[in-house]
């Protein structure tokens, strides 16, 4: 996974949000944002391996932040117009935090994660790519 | 296609050069590698690995009296002299069934089993013919009495289990296919031509890496070209899972095998499945695939991916559809996009191959066999 050195490089440039806690347990992860939340996340184990399941670490919060809510996890192949052939679930750890089990990508190539989260009444999909080889 | 010259592969020194690869192509083509694979142990089966239990799988394995008329044994259908398959569009129990008997190579490291994916894990699978009707037709009561009142195969027994054969039947019956899948997990298909270049391009190793045909270099090239391992993924050539290649699945007039969808509510209501209480896998983790593993519309019609290591010499597919691999490269050439049952994942397109591209894409699926060493008769149970 060659994309967790520029996206690590991102949680270094944005110290305004230093106080999200984004330590999930190995120093690394990845983080997205938008206007509104911050959700920092890495794989368990680190490397994604086709077929294979694997769980999400999560830390959601919003900009001022306060922790928010991961309410659903879905992935799919934009190219082969298909999602996963399993149904990953959710555990709240608190504070914000989240796991995510039973996740698998069964094929190489370019998989888009959708992280739906709330906060209040504000809901929001954010997402992310991973490619896979 | 970009063709860059990738490191030791430029000279063209000998007679036979080997085609220039890319480094992508390069690391496509490791993917498919090592092989053999490192030896994986079945956590949910606790004699998985044991000499003395693949010892008694071996004998259960060739045992007919295991069926209800004393007449047919896994061996009956799964010929090693026939890559563990029988040659048979369809397998021939009682009657004739509506699917190919798969071969059983390295079946020791797929997730799913049988073409539908209705067993997931290798010993529950192995339960499914000694009961099911149109194949040996047995029940618990006659595995467990042969292993308890069989004074070689309950000597067999306690040395692979460490303990006498006791406990209820169906107990013993999980026992014995446990004792069947340790064994089937030893059978590993044989390093191939396609292994020797695979390891040749990744050492650098020139002279030996010009030792593969260039038909089957060719060959492999449309192989990667046409994303075939997007599902035939890996040093298995499958991904394990499933998929709908447009092979027509009527039974008989009116009646349709509907392939995984099926097969994951048979999953789900078997009592031998990872979730139930016959998984000796205390941590829970050899069950997660069962339990997130979720049905879908799509899968209607959907057959798992078969690895394309020694498949045999056909029929192929799950039903036997297609003669010869010359026909299955046909297929995918020139398959209608029609006639694809799901809701159409564009990665079967027609190939449009010419004669000469067909060939050596043959060429290279040939590659992925070899001849396999000879076997010797298992060493008695209890010598
Ligand atoms: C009558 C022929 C026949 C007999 C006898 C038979 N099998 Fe099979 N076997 C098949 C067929 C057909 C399938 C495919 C089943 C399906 O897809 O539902 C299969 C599938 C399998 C698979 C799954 C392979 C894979 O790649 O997923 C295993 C393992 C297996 N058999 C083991 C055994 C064992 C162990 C025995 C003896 C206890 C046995 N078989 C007896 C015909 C047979
Ligand atoms: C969408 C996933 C997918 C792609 C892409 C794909 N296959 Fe397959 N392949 C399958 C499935 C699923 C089957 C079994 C279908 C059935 O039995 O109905 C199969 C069967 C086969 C078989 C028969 C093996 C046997 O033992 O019966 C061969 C050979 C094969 N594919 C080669 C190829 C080649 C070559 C390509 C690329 C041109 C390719 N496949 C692309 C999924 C795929
Ligand atoms: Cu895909």
């Amino acid at each position: 996974m060659r994309l967790l050195a520029g996206l690590l490089a991102l949680v270094i440039a944005f110290p305004a949000w230093a106080d999200c806690p984004l330590d999930l347990g190995r120093g690394t992860g990845l983080v997205i944002f938008s206007s509104h939340y911050l959700v920092a996340f890495r794989p368990d184990p680190m490397r994604i391996e086709v077929g294979e399941p694997f769980s999400l670490l999560f830390n959601v919060c919003t900009k001022s932040d306060k922790p928010a809510e991961l309410v659903a996890i879905d992935a799919q192949m934009p190219e082969h117009k298909h999602g996963m052939n399993y149904r990953p679930t959710i555990v709240s750890l608190g504070d914000g935090r989240y796991r995510v089990d039973g996740m698998v990508f069964h094929m190489p190539g370019r998989w888009e994660l959708a992280i739906d989260v709330r906060a209040g009444e504000e809901s929001e999909r954010l997402s992310h790519e991973f490619i896979l080889k | 296609m970009a063709l860059a010259a990738s490191g030791a592969l430029t000279a063209p020194a000998i007679a036979q050069t080997p085609l220039q690869w890319s480094d992508d192509k390069v690391k496509a083509i490791a993917r498919h590698g090592p092989w053999p694979p490192p030896l994986s142990r079945d956590p949910s089966n606790r004699v998985a690995g044991s000499p003395n239990a693949i010892v008694l799988g071996e004998h259960l394995f060739n045992e007919p009296r295991l069926s209800a008329d004393g007449a047919m044994s896994c061996a009956t259908c799964h010929i090693a002299a026939r890559d563990w398959g029988d040659g048979r569009a369809k397998a021939m129990g009682r009657s004739e069934l509506d699917r190919r008997t798969p071969s059983l190579w390295n079946v020791g490291h797929a997730h799913w089993f049988g073409w539908d994916g209705a067993g997931d894990s290798l010993w529950a699978q192995s339960i499914r013919p000694i009961l099911d009707p149109r194949e040996m037709a047995s029940d618990a009561a006659r595995v467990a009495g042969l292993l308890r009142e069989d004074k070689a195969l309950a000597c067999g027994y306690e040395r692979a289990f460490g303990e006498k054969p006791g406990g209820g039947d169906e107990k013993l019956l999980v026992d014995a296919a446990k004792a069947l899948a340790a064994f089937q997990a030893t059978l590993i298909s044989p390093r191939t031509p396609f292994d020797a270049f695979r390891d040749a391009l990744l050492s650098g190793d020139r002279e030996a890496a010009a030792r593969y045909p260039l038909a089957a270099q060719r060959g492999l090239k449309i192989f990667i070209e046409a994303n075939c391992a997007a599902c035939h993924f890996g040093p298995r050539f499958t991904n394990g899972e499933f998929g709908d290649v447009g092979i027509p699945f009527f039974t008989r007039p009116g009646e349709v095998d509907a392939g995984r969808l099926d097969g994951l509510a048979k999953l789900a209501n078997s009592t031998f499945n990872l979730l139930g209480r016959y998984n000796d896998d205390v941590s829970g983790a050899s069950a997660l695939r069962t339990k997130h593993v979720q049905r879908l519309h799509s899968n209607f019609g959907e057959f798992r991916v078969p690895s394309l290591r020694q498949t045999g010499s056909g029929p192929f597919m799950h039903n036997g559809h297609l003669a010869t691999l010359e026909d299955v490269v046909k297929h995918y050439s020139e398959v209608n996009p029609d006639r694809l049952h799901s809701d159409a994942i564009p990665l079967v397109r027609p190939l449009a191959l010419s004669a000469e591209q067909s060939a050596d894409l043959v060429a290279f699926l040939r590659t992925l066999s070899a001849e396999p060493p000879p076997r010797h008769a298992p060493p008695p149970l209890c010598p």
